[in-house]
C-alpha cells in the first residue's frame, strides 16, 4: 500500500485537521463544559442559598443570646436585690430578737432581785425571833427569875430594831 | 432525604455506562484492526509518513484519506462518548467518580486558561482542552501502535493556522488599522514583524511535529540496532531461537516512556500555552477597553441627545 511522504504539505489534509480541531472544540464545550459548569453553578447556587439560611440562622441565634444576656443581667439583679432585703430583714429581726432577749434577761434578773430581797427579809426577821429567844433564856437565867416572855420580848425587839437602824 | 446523599453509596453502572464505554474504545481498537489488517509486518528501517487507504481526486491537490486522518477521527469520536459517559447523571452533590474527573477538567482547564489569559477570554478553556486532547491523545496512540497523527505535518499544520487565524483576529480587534500601525510601528522593523508573524504557526507546527516524529524515528532506530545486536550475539543458535530479537524485550520500552508517554502530553502542553500566550499577548487588551468606554460614552451621548 501506498504511504504519503514523511514530509509534505496537502492543503485539503491541513483543513480538514484545522476542521477536527473546530468539531472537537464544539464537542468539548457542548458535551463536557456546558454541563459541568451548569452543575457548578446549581451546586453555587445551592451554596449560596445555604449560607444565607446559615446567616439568617446566625442572626436569629444572636437576638436569641442577646435577649437572654439582657435577662440574664436582670435576673442578676434581682437576685442581689433579694438577697439585700433578705440580709436587712434578718438583721432587723435579729435586732429584735436581742432586744427581746435583753429585755426578758431584765425582767428575770429584777424577779430573781426581788426575790432575794423577800428571802433576806424572810431570814431576817428569823434571825430576829432567834435571837430574842436566846436573849430572853439568857436574861432568865441571869436574872433567875421568870421575865414576862412577852415583854421581854418587845424589848429586845425593841433594841434589835434599834440596831438594826443604827446600822 | 435522597437516598443518593448517604456516603459511599456510588452509583453503579448501569447498561448505557458500559455502551458508553464500549464506544469510547471501540474507535481506538478499529484503528488497531484496520492497521493490523493493512500493515504489513516489515523488518529493518522503515520510516515513512501515513499509510494512503485512497485518494479522492480534488482541485489543487488530490485529498488522501490516510492513516492520520482516520486516527484523528477515532479520537475525536472516542472523546465524544467519554465526555458524553462523564457527564452523565451530573448532580449538585456528586456521588460518582466520573463527576469528579470531568469537573476537576473543567476546573483545572479553566484555572489555566485564566491564569495565563485573564479573565476577557473566558470563552477559552474548551478551546484549550480540545488543543491538548487532541494532541495529547494523537500522540499517546503509539502506545498502542498506531500510527500518531501529531507526526503528519499536515495536522499539525492545520491546529497552527487555526491559532495563527485567532491571534490575527485578536489583534485586530481594534481595527485592521491599528494591526498595520503596529506592524509598522519602526518602519524598518516591517518586513521582520511580518515574517515574526507568518513564522508562529509554521514554528509552532514543526516543533509539535518534529518532536513527535523524531521520537517514533529514534525508536525505530534503537529498535533495529537491538535488533541487529540481538542478531550478533544469539544468531548462531539453532533455527527460531537465533532469529529471535532478545533485545526488543523490555528495552524499547524504556524510550517509549519518555518519547511516547512524556514526550507527548508536553508537546500537548507546550501547544496549548503557546496559543494561550500568543493570543493573550497579540490581544491588545487595554487599548481594546479604553476604545469600548469611548464608544460606550459616544453612544451614550447620542442616546441623550436624541432624548
Amino acid at each position: 500500500m501506498q504511504t504519503q511522504e514523511i514530509i509534505n504539505v496537502n492543503i485539503w489534509l491541513i483543513l480538514i485537521s484545522l476542521c477536527n480541531l473546530v468539531i472537537l472544540f464544539l464537542i468539548l464545550k457542548k458535551f463536557l463544559f456546558k454541563p459541568v459548569k451548569k452543575v457548578l453553578a446549581e451546586r453555587q447556587a445551592e451554596y449560596d442559598a445555604k449560607f444565607a439560611e446559615a446567616d439568617g440562622k446566625l442572626a436569629e441565634a444572636e437576638a436569641v443570646k442577646a435577649e437572654l444576656d439582657a435577662k440574664f443581667a436582670s435576673a442578676d439583679d434581682e437576685a442581689e436585690r433579694i438577697l439585700k432585703d433578705a440580709k436587712d430583714n434578718a438583721e432587723r429581726r435579729g435586732v429584735a430578737i436581742v432586744t427581746e432577749a435583753k429585755d426578758k434577761a431584765d425582767l428575770i434578773v429584777k424577779n430573781a432581785e426581788s426575790e432575794a430581797e423577800l428571802r433576806r427579809r424572810k431570814a431576817e426577821e428569823s434571825i430576829k425571833d432567834d435571837i430574842a429567844d436566846v436573849s430572853v433564856e439568857i436574861a432568865e437565867k441571869i436574872i433567875g427569875r421568870e421575865v414576862t416572855e412577852r415583854d421581854h420580848r418587845r424589848l429586845v425587839d425593841e433594841f434589835i430594831n434599834k440596831m438594826g437602824d443604827e446600822e | 432525604m435522597n437516598v443518593n446523599k448517604v456516603k459511599g453509596a456510588k452509583r453503579k453502572l448501569d447498561a448505557l455506562d458500559c455502551l458508553l464505554i464500549v464506544l469510547a474504545a471501540l474507535p481506538i481498537v478499529a484503528c488497531m484492526v484496520l492497521k493490523v489488517l493493512t500493515n504489513p509486518a516489515s523488518d529493518g528501517i522503515n520510516i515513512s509518513g501515513p499509510l494512503i487507504y485512497f485518494t479522492i481526486p480534488t482541485p489543487i491537490q488530490p485529498l488522501y484519506v490516510t492513516e492520520s486522518q482516520i486516527n484523528s477521527l477515532a479520537v475525536i469520536l472516542s472523546v465524544l462518548f467519554l465526555c458524553i459517559f462523564l457527564t452523565r447523571g451530573l448532580k449538585t452533590r456528586p456521588d460518582s467518580t466520573r463527576q469528579i474527573v470531568a469537573e476537576w477538567i473543567v476546573e483545572k482547564t479553566e484555572s489555566l486558561v485564566k491564569s495565563n489569559m485573564g479573565t476577557y477570554f473566558s470563552s477559552f478553556p474548551p478551546f484549550i482542552a480540545a488543543i491538548l486532547a487532541l494532541s495529547a491523545l494523537s500522540s499517546l496512540l503509539t502506545l498502542v501502535g498506531l500510527f500518531p497523527p501529531t507526526s503528519d505535518l499536515n495536522v499539525v499544520a492545520g491546529w497552527a493556522i487555526l491559532v495563527f487565524i485567532l491571534i490575527t483576529y485578536y489583534k485586530m480587534k481594534c481595527g485592521p488599522l491599528h494591526y498595520i500601525k503596529e506592524m509598522a510601528s519602526p518602519v524598518v522593523m516591517t518586513p521582520m514583524n511580518v515574517i515574526s508573524e507568518i513564522a508562529t504557526p509554521i514554528s509552532m507546527s514543526f516543533r509539535h511535529y518534529g518532536n513527535v516524529l523524531s521520537g517514533s524515528v529514534v525508536s525505530a532506530l534503537v529498535g533495529t540496532a537491538l535488533q541487529g545486536l540481538s542478531l550478533s550475539i544469539f544468531g548462531g543458535l539453532p533455527g527460531p531461537f537465533g532469529s529471535f530479537p532478545y533485545f526488543r524485550i523490555g528495552i524499547p520500552a524504556v524510550l517509549s516512556l519518555y518519547f511516547d508517554i512524556f514526550s507527548g502530553c508536553i508537546q500537548a502542553f507546550i501547544f496549548a500555552m503557546l496559543t494561550m500566550l500568543y493570543i493573550a499577548n497579540g490581544f491588545p487588551e487595554e487599548l481594546y477597553f479604553k476604545r469600548k468606554q469611548k464608544k460606550n460614552n459616544k453612544n451614550d451621548l447620542i442616546k441623550s441627545e436624541v432624548n
